[in-house]
């Protein structure tokens, strides 16, 4: 396997647990709410798009549904089948957020420690309903008939060999060009320390990525993970597989997400948000309904969880109710603190430090009788990070965003919240 | 043949309840002096289990030399004593430092979580995630099938031995005895309340509040009369009957926690350092202003609820025959609606909440058919409903 396709696998991931994130962040970062159920709503997404997407009465499957609606919208083409896949994503975002407001209705007027036990207990109570109840979604057996978008499109190519290594070979170039870019302006703007930090991760990764390769594998490795986007074995010409095209898939929908978060946050409205998390009583006072503002934000929260339980089912290609464990709530808390709590960018550097450390440490050779132990190493080692930046660094790496309509501070010099 | 029925469920809900108590004692100790909602007391239970384990049954631990196994009950209190001083390890390395800076609820709840992720994943690491069980010998259920007949209850244990049903007794009561039994229990609880209780003022602090001893008293009446005053069957030919499975295990799990309850108990309302610990869980500044050492008392707290998770690990471990590094965890959300339930501010609280908790999933699962893998789900409902009428819990916030 090419590192290129192990980054793509890497980055599918980070970008659909970001997405996850920011829902999360929505909640805790900025409205101040902990959910510590927030899993619920990424397999309620994934679940109610799968059955809503797949075609109806599969082999081995004993639920509800299915209600087959890109085939629906097959009839207009590859896009409408598309759009009927979005359709389904657009019905598991609103189920998300509707059994979000049915819990928060209740659990919103506790105080914070029982809200965030309660949350647990409901988003347990819920993983064990679609366990148990096999006529709702298949129980414990899972769907393993996930329909897969614009599946039967790819490998997409042009048609030769050559002018498929150079399209996307030039559009795989592009996208390194744009990241650099990024990078330098990233690193013009840090203070010292960040440009350090910058310095040495940046040319280790470049390292890793291009000249390790070539050492072992010699051009043709060099070639594969210069042009990413370009699989020479997808097909007989070559071309764009479909793991290239969920991740792209994966990024829009971040992208989506990130914007509208951060529209939502830098508006009059995500103001009385964070005034809500700093101090519930000064809105109140202000006149705001709270509890409604409050109700808003846990929707939109779940539905971005709902979104991105989508994009799992599809990467996954199966589902089951033992995949939503507990766990990845508290895994998303640890992304979300270690990256910068209400720092959207943050939430993206957290689950990429996160799903680094989980998934990148496969190029540790243990003998194979290890395997529990290495995955509870790093396990620890997460938890052991996730204390030292609570107490060195509380605000995260990042630290807390800075807003265009911030809370007017002490010294009016505007800025973050940070007081 | 009588089948189990409404009163085995009771019964098997008050032993659920005693192992959550178990929990629910350690929990709502820290919630109340430490102030933290610590995630990670599910886990200690899992660490107390094992820790237990390595004395009993070393062998099953794959990095340890088998170097033989004491006593099951020698085991627990070696490893509810080394729990005490992992105890003492996290408060003086992670817990003292928050506090210090004083951080705020949230906070500590993360860096439980944190603990929690440690913990769990340290048993993980050291043991892997196979099924193993204590060295102990094997348990033999005793059924106690309570039959109504015309002429009083007859009661008949049977125990299966190498396969074999065998009838190991046979007695009865006749309806008078019935009658005056309860009388006298009655009469005896009343008798202990109307003694022992004083005439109150807001410095009156009760070892054990009146009404709980009058209570315990009656219990302890029937059950002494139940022991003692055997008289012949009164007939087999019955109306009503139900059976009730009864082991060692479930008399000594109730006994340890009602034990684990009450000396908790003295140690708060009698001793030096409890004054000093109800004191710093009502106002920690107001204590430190009077000369309490807050940082003792914490660090007593941690200890003494790492050896309460350890002991209702063992417990646990037990009762389930096998240990799994998830067992804590799956225990975490009953406890902490046990403690929720009961309030958090005092160890007959959580006990009663567990009790209230343990009932519901027991007699709950009994009373919806169906319903066995929603145990869980049932406490829940009953704690969300009570929340939703008393957003603080039943006796609030103390």
């Amino acid at each position: 396997m090419a590192v290129a396709d192990f980054v793509i696998t890497l980055l599918t991931f980070v970008a659909i647990y970001s997405l996850f994130g920011l829902g999360l962040n929505l909640k805790f970062g900025f409205t101040g709410l902990i959910d510590f159920g927030h899993v619920a709503y990424f397999m309620i997404g994934a679940y109610v798009t799968v059955v809503l997407t797949m075609p109806a009465g599969p082999a081995g499957y004993g639920g509800i549904g299915g209600f087959a609606l890109p085939a629906l919208f097959g009839a207009l083409g590859p896009l409408g089948s598309f759009l009927g896949w979005v359709l389904g994503v657009a019905g598991g975002m609103a189920a998300a957020a509707l059994v979000s407001l049915a819990v928060g209705i209740p659990t919103l007027r506790l105080r914070e420690d029982y809200l965030a036990i309660t949350a647990l207990g409901i988003a347990t109570i819920l993983t064990t309903v679609v366990n148990d109840e096999e006529w709702l979604f298949n129980g414990p057996f899972g769907i393993n008939t996930v329909h897969a978008p614009l599946r039967d499109v790819f490998p997409v190519g042009l048609g030769d060999f050559t002018l498929n290594m150079a399209v996307f070979g030039v559009l795989s170039l592009a996208a390194f060009g744009l990241l650099g870019y990024w990078i330098a302006r990233v690193f013009r703007r840090r203070g010292r320390r960040g440009r350090a930090v910058l310095g040495v991760l940046v040319p280790l990764v470049a390292v890793w990525y291009f000249v390790l390769p070539t050492l072992s594998g010699g051009t043709v490795e060099l070639t594969r993970n210069a042009l990413w986007l370009f699989d020479p074995t997808a097909g007989p010409e070559g071309g764009m597989d479909y793991d290239r095209f969920v991740l792209l898939l994966s990024l829009a929908a971040l992208a989506g997400g990130y914007w509208l978060v951060e529209r939502t946050i830098n508006s009059p409205y995500g103001r009385v948000l964070r005034a809500i998390r700093e101090d519930e009583d000064v809105p109140r006072a202000l006149g705001k309904e709270t509890f409604r503002y409050k109700i808003q934000a846990l929707m939109l929260g779940s539905a971005l969880a709902g979104a991105a339980g989508a994009l799992w089912a599809i990467n996954i290609g199966f589902i089951a109710p033992d995949q939503f464990a507990a766990t990845i709530t508290f895994y998303a808390f640890t992304a979300v603190i270690v990256g910068g709590t209400a720092n959207n960018r943050g939430v993206i550097l957290g689950t990429a430090f996160f799903w680094g450390v989980r998934n990148g440490t496969r190029f540790i050779d243990v003998p194979s009788q290890y395997s529990i132990q290495l995955a509870a190493a790093r396990l620890m080692l997460i938890g052991v990070v996730l204390m030292l930046v609570l107490y060195y660094r509380p605000e995260g790496l990042l630290g807390e965003q800075e807003y265009e309509i911030p809370l007017p501070s002490r010294d009016g010099s505007g800025g973050t919240d940070d007081v | 043949m009588v089948s189990a029925g409404l009163l085995d469920a009771t019964v098997q809900g008050l032993i659920t309840g005693a192992v959550i108590a178990g929990g629910a004692l350690g929990l709502s100790l820290i919630y109340d002096i430490a102030e933290v909602p610590n995630f990670a007391h599910g886990d200690m239970i899992t660490v107390g289990a094992y820790l237990a384990l390595v004395f009993n049954n070393p062998a099953a631990i794959p990095f340890l030399p088998a170097f033989g196994s004491v006593p099951f009950a020698l085991a627990a209190v070696l490893g509810v004593a080394l729990a005490g001083g992992l105890g003492a390890a996290y408060e003086l390395a992670i817990f003292r430092k928050f506090r210090h800076r004083d951080a705020d609820l949230i906070t500590m709840v993360i860096v439980s979580l944190g603990l929690a992720l440690v913990l769990r994943n340290a048993v993980l690491f050291l043991v892997g995630s196979k099924n193993i069980q204590y060295r102990t010998q094997s348990v033999v259920t005793t059924d106690f099938d309570f039959l109504l007949t015309r002429g009083g209850v007859t009661v008949v244990t049977t125990q299966r031995r190498a396969g074999e049903l065998v009838t190991t007794g046979e007695w009865g009561y006749p309806w008078w005895l019935v009658v005056a039994g309860l009388l006298a229990a009655v009469g005896v609880g009343y008798a202990i309340f109307a003694l022992y209780r004083e005439e109150e003022d807001f410095t009156t602090v009760y070892l054990v509040p009146p009404r709980i001893l009058g209570a315990a008293g009656s219990v302890a009446t029937v059950l002494l009369v139940g022991a003692f005053v055997r008289l012949g069957p009164q007939g087999t030919d019955y109306v009503l009957g139900t059976r009730i499975g009864l082991n060692v295990k479930h008399i000594t799990i109730l006994a340890v926690v009602v034990a684990a309850m009450f000396v908790l108990n003295v140690l708060l309302k009698t001793t030096d350092l409890g004054r000093a610990m109800r004191a710093t869980a009502d106002n920690t500044d107001l204590a430190e202003v009077r000369g309490v050492d807050a940082d003792r008392v914490q660090l007593v707290v941690w200890v003494v609820a790492a050896m309460l998770a350890a002991l209702a690990g063992i417990l646990t471990g037990w009762f389930a025959t096998n240990l799994t590094p998830n067992m804590g965890f799956a225990l975490l959300l009953p406890i902490f609606a046990a403690v929720i339930l009961g309030g958090i501010s005092s160890p007959y609280g959580a006990v009663a909440g567990a009790m209230i908790i343990g009932l519901s999933m027991d007699v709950g699962v009994y009373l919806i058919p169906g319903s066995s893998t929603y145990r869980v789900a049932i406490a829940f409902v009953i704690l969300i409903g009570v929340l939703l009428v008393r957003p603080d819990g039943i006796w609030g916030d103390v």
